[in-house]
């Protein structure tokens, strides 16, 4: 039970940070389908750095772990440049450009890891190798019955994701930006009349959005995978995007459904492992989130509601 | 000089292809409602659109409170204390009235000293108060999909009046409202000039500025005729400026001369995408030589009517019969064949193929019959002496005759040519949704006499109009629909407009 929700957690959180992306590009407006190759390419310059710094300074690269996760962020941001870029600034179709950038996510990190493998560190090798990041236990709320699992073997960014979460959740609905970032996604004429610039809330929206996600590609790569290769490229983006449209684009909620995804995937795993299945019916339990994702759809497609202008090219001079 | 607060000297505006503005110059003066008085296309819309920062003009200058300026962005006018009331809202739906205003002038506060948020509280209460103080009446912590059209609209003259303009522009205020509102919203517009505000009224409705406005400047195709003492100006001279010719404003409508029941309609009930009723239980019938016209605020049920009628909408439970067939279930060609025809409110997607010729749009609903195909094969030569021949017949002005793609045409001429496949059809029902939407006058007084033509030649004719003038003008019998329900149907010489409106926000039962 315990390691249910130890590993529910640890693999939600990073689901939700990576969603709360979403949300803050969708609400803004522009269809983000893009998170899971902004994931992978953070999590794939957060580990370059790691790997490249542990080996010029002999630091031991399982503690470079907030260098990663700071040049990971930076490195999503960059990349949903290309995003926000060709949606906002090109009008490209939004849809397309999140798939064409998931595949250029894909195969240009693939590619630069074995290069740079055998180019920098003289090793053929499709992998970053990172190792799991530390570990800790709040005593005092361990010990609580139940819920003190929640407080057993965290690992450090869970603290971290959780403190962004709240400030993300401040900044989209306290602040004056957020307020204008989802009028932007519901009518962007009224932002334009209102003397604000529409183009520049989406493509901050889409910077944060690509921020986020790479946060939570590299946490994924310092826990469940423990090395950057392209495995880190699970479908992950798009179980978040799943996420945010069970959560009705709404940040709670999100969380609540990717909490229901983490322990999906946790409990999957600990069913099988208990009934002491043969590894190939293991991988029957590790499609749990996925069947779960289908069997939501049908009862929560109905009642959400997109943000209005989601999707649509803004044209100052149409009304 | 200096009583002018806002001047506009000889300024011209070109866009490809068209000058919007010719040398307009006009001279508005602090604490007058002035009114600029045009058809479609003459280029009210455009001149004030430079007054307001969305244009830049080609030639001319531009001064505020007797000091030349350069107006770059609507935010550059808002800081010269104009705002603009515009025709089509620009509002955030889930947001609340307050929300709405204030987007992109937040008030701020701090929490704990450290983290800023929007400071949605004092907001509230100044717009409160602002709404008292001009008689708007609304509540600023209602959201804006729980309030109707003219609510809305407040929203927007809140919006302007929050920015502190001085001089406000409406952008044809009126064309959505009902007659009390229309009312209501012209005693709104006296109230800001008596709180000392410049008011520039775009319209071309004659009666509105006869009400209200001081001065009136008319324009007819981006040139300035006149400025005009409304006080000593008969409505008839002004719409001849207007218009560049006498208008007849009596439609030369003889008694109708009722035949035979055509469509009778009974019990209909219609549900939309939710299984919301839209259309609750409704009936009524339309004699041949009869104008029966079903007047109602926009989205009441009014066009699920027309559409049920036609075919486009499932009927979930009622009767419809054309001369006493049953066509309820029937499909849409066979209810053409029956006897149909149907000029839809949206006459761009629904009415026409944008990027087809007019001879193929004009034989679009005939086009699989002889002489317009044989075995499945078209003949065009058909479709080209057809055409021709309704081009010349129905006044249809296209560039380039019957080759012209429909989508280069005037919304006018557009509307002509579907009118003129309809009428061809020779169907003993037309119905009109919206008629007469966005097109000029002149055109207006055409479509006008060719419905009254085809009803004196015994059909029965179904008109659904927003405009309420309309429907005074030209309709023999009046259903007013409320909330999908039909609340009166009486003939048009027993009612008044003001009654009909009432009906119309549901006030009155019949």
């Amino acid at each position: 039970m315990d390691t249910v929700i130890i590993d529910g957690l640890s693999f939600a959180l990073p689901l939700f940070i990576i969603a709360i992306g979403g949300i803050y590009s969708e609400k803004s407006g522009i269809t983000n389908l893009a998170l899971e190759g902004f994931q992978g390419f953070g999590a794939f310059v957060g580990a370059l750095s790691a790997v490249l710094i542990a080996h010029t300074s002999g630091i031991g690269v399982e503690h470079l772990f907030y260098v990663a996760l700071l040049f990971s962020m930076i490195g999503g941001m960059m990349f949903s440049i290309i995003h926000a870029v060709l949606c906002i600034k090109f009008k490209a179709d939004q849809v397309i450009s999140g798939v064409v950038i998931n595949i250029l996510a894909l195969a240009l990190t693939t590619f630069l890891t074995a290069q740079i493998n055998v180019l920098v560190f003289g090793q053929a090798s499709d992998r970053f190798q990172l190792g799991v990041s530390d570990r800790f236990t709040i005593e005092f709320l361990a010990n609580i019955p139940v819920i003190g699992a929640a407080f057993t073997n965290i690992y450090p960014f869970e603290i971290i994701i959780v403190i962004i979460a709240c400030f993300a959740w401040y900044l989209l609905y306290k602040s004056k930006f957020g307020m204008r970032l989802r009028a932007a996604g519901e009518n962007p004429h009224s932002v334009d009349a209102a003397g604000v610039d529409v183009s520049k809330v989406r493509f901050s929206a889409v910077l944060i959005s690509g921020l986020l996600s790479g946060l939570g590609g590299m946490c994924f790569a310092y826990s469940i995978s423990a090395n950057f290769s392209s495995s880190i490229y699970m479908g992950y983006g798009f179980l978040a995007i799943a996420a945010l449209i069970f959560g009705n684009w709404k940040i709670l909620p999100t969380l609540v459904a990717c909490l229901i995804f983490g322990f999906a995937k946790s409990g999957g795993s600990a069913i099988a492992m208990v009934m002491e299945l043969p590894s190939s019916f293991t991988d029957l339990f590790m499609t749990l989130p996925y069947v779960l994702t289908l069997l939501l759809l049908i009862f929560f497609s109905k009642s959400n509601r997109a943000p209005r202008a989601l999707g649509e090219i803004y044209d100052k001079g149409k009304r | 000089m200096s009583d002018y607060i806002v001047e506009m000297k000889h300024i011209t505006k070109r866009f490809p292809g068209i000058v919007a503005n010719d040398d307009v110059s006009i001279g508005i003066k602090k604490g007058e409602i002035f009114a600029l008085l045009g058809e479609n296309g003459a280029g009210k819309s455009t001149l004030m659109s430079i007054l307001s920062g969305m244009y830049e003009p080609d030639e001319g200058e531009v001064y505020i409170r007797g000091e030349k300026v350069q107006i770059s962005s609507p935010n550059h006018a808002a800081k010269l204390n104009i705002g603009m009331v515009h025709q089509h809202f620009k509002l955030v739906p889930d947001y609340t009235i307050t929300e709405n205003i204030i987007l992109g002038i937040e008030p701020m506060k701090r929490f704990a000293g450290i983290f800023p948020y929007v400071d949605i509280q004092s907001a509230n209460r100044k717009i409160e108060e602002l709404s008292k103080s001009f008689g708007l009446e609304v509540d600023p912590k209602k959201r804006i999909t729980d309030l109707t059209v003219s609510m809305q609209q407040r929203v927007e003259i809140l919006k302007v009046l929050y920015r502190e303009a001085e001089i406000l522009i409406f952008d044809e205020p009126t064309a959505v409202l009902t007659p009390q509102e229309i009312e209501f919203l012209l005693d709104i517009i006296e109230g800001l000039r008596q709180g000392g505000k410049t008011i520039i009224l775009i319209t071309h409705k004659l009666d509105e500025i006869k009400k209200v406005a001081d001065r009136c400047a008319v324009l007819n195709k981006g040139k300035l005729i006149d400025v005009l003492d409304v006080k000593e100006t008969s409505t008839n001279y002004m719409a001849q400026l207007m218009v560049g010719r006498e208008v007849s404003f009596e439609s030369a409508k003889t008694p109708a001369q009722m035949k035979d029941e055509v469509l009778k309609v009974e019990n209909l009930t219609v549900k939309n995408e939710d299984g919301f009723e839209v259309v609750k239980d409704v009936s009524f019938s339309i004699r041949g030589g009869e104008i029966f016209a079903i007047a109602g605020v926009a989205d009441n049920g009014q066009v699920e009517i027309a559409d049920a009628i036609a075919g486009l909408t499932k009927v979930s439970s009622g009767k419809i019969l054309l001369n006493e067939q049953d066509i309820t279930d029937e499909r849409i060609r066979k209810r053409t064949e029956a006897g149909i025809s149907y000029i839809p409110e949206d006459r761009q997607s629904v009415g026409l193929i944008l990027d087809f010729d007019v001879a193929t749009n004009l034989a679009l609903k005939q086009y699989y019959k002889e002489p317009f195909s044989r075995n499945g094969i078209l003949n065009k030569e058909e479709f080209d002496q057809f055409g021709n021949r309704l081009i010349e017949k129905y006044d249809i002005r296209s560039g380039q005759g019957i080759q012209t793609q429909v989508r280069s045409m005037s919304g006018g001429n557009q509307q002509k040519a579907i009118i003129a496949r309809e009428i061809e059809l020779q169907s003993p029902l037309m119905i009109f949704v919206q008629p007469t939407r966005g097109v000029d006058i002149g055109a207006i007084e055409n479509i006008h006499k060719m419905m009254i033509q085809e009803r004196d030649k015994g059909k029965a004719i179904l008109l659904v109009s927003l405009e309420l003038d309309e429907i005074m003008d030209v309709a023999d019998t009046i259903g007013v629909i409320y909330n999908g329900r039909l609340q009166k149907v009486a003939s048009s010489e027993s009612l008044t407009k003001n009654e009909v409106g009432e009906y119309m926000m549901g006030a009155k039962h019949g």
